[in-house]
């Protein structure tokens, strides 16, 4: 059957046998398990090291109370750099251009935060529905501009994350298909394409980290407006 | 777009959650951090002197 382009996307399935559990799952055993010394491998101290980092960075703006968040936010940063830098491999598949699983993770946290709010400190929470200082005549349609863009932060986290892995996969498909393409035909301009995959690959590296990165900064930033 | 098939949503959400808190959260958990985490340590400010010029 002649595939398209979009095809690459579809949840993988080999003889019937759906691949999306290998495919969530490996990223994870590329984490490695720290031994019981006191000083472990070098793996294991960079992991610690890099772990470190992310948690002061996200852990920073918080409050105490926000400190609790710590293990969910810092392994979801992990789970998403590790699943969408192996995306990049050739042949493989990259989970989070599922809206399915960027969704299942947006939805249930952004949930979480906002009921965390309602639900300690409802007043403050649904202060921030209006902003400081906005001038009366203004105030009705500013509240039904704030709700609206607050109930659409799980739509837009979980998007986010699926537009811009999965515009990234196509468009290296793409050039790399018309670099094999125009190699026969015009092996010079081939150059140049495969030049430009070159540097989109790059920017796909980047992407991917960044893509993460930003998806648990606005958790994070949604939990600090609420807790 | 296969991304919209609602097939496989459930079972990609399902382990999708399995994974993260059954696998990744547990294998961070273990690694312990040397020392205790505490906010920044204000030193006093110490007291400012000059070099006694001759």
């Amino acid at each position: 059957m002649n595939l398209s382009f979009f095809d690459q996307f579809s949840s993988p399935c080999l003889l019937g046998i759906p691949l999306i559990l290998p495919s969530l799952l490996l990223p994870a055993l590329l984490l490695p398990s720290p031994g019981n010394r006191w000083i472990n491998n070098r793996l294991s101290t960079i992991q610690l090291w890099f772990t470190h980092l992310i948690t002061k960075q996200l852990m920073t703006p918080l409050n105490k109370a926000g400190h609790k968040w710590a293990l969910l936010l810092t392994s979801l940063i992990l789970m998403l750099l590790s699943i969408n830098l192996l995306g990049l491999l050739p042949y493989t598949f990259t989970p989070t251009t599922q809206l399915s699983m960027n969704m299942a993770l947006a939805l249930p946290l952004w949930l979480a935060t906002l009921l965390t709010g309602l639900r300690n400190q409802p007043s403050a929470s649904l202060g921030h529905l209006l902003p400081e200082g906005t001038p009366t005549p203004l105030i009705p349609a500013l509240i039904m501009i704030e709700t609206t863009s607050l109930l659409i932060r799980p739509l837009a986290l979980g998007v986010r994350l699926t537009a811009n892995l999965t515009a990234g996969h196509l468009l290296i498909q793409l050039i790399s298909t018309a670099t094999i393409a125009l190699l026969p035909m015009m092996p010079s301009i081939s150059a140049l394409t495969a030049l430009i995959l070159f540097l989109l690959t790059i920017l796909e590296v980047a992407v991917a980290m960044i893509q993460a990165y930003v998806f648990v900064l606005l958790l994070s930033l949604y939990l600090q407006e609420n807790i | 777009m296969p991304q919209l098939n609602p097939n496989p949503w459930f079972s990609t959400m399902l382990l999708t959650w399995f994974t993260f808190s059954l696998l990744i959260q547990p294998k961070l958990l273990s690694f312990t951090l040397t020392n205790n985490p505490a906010n920044k340590i204000t030193t006093t400010k110490p007291t400012p002197w000059t070099w006694p010029w001759t």
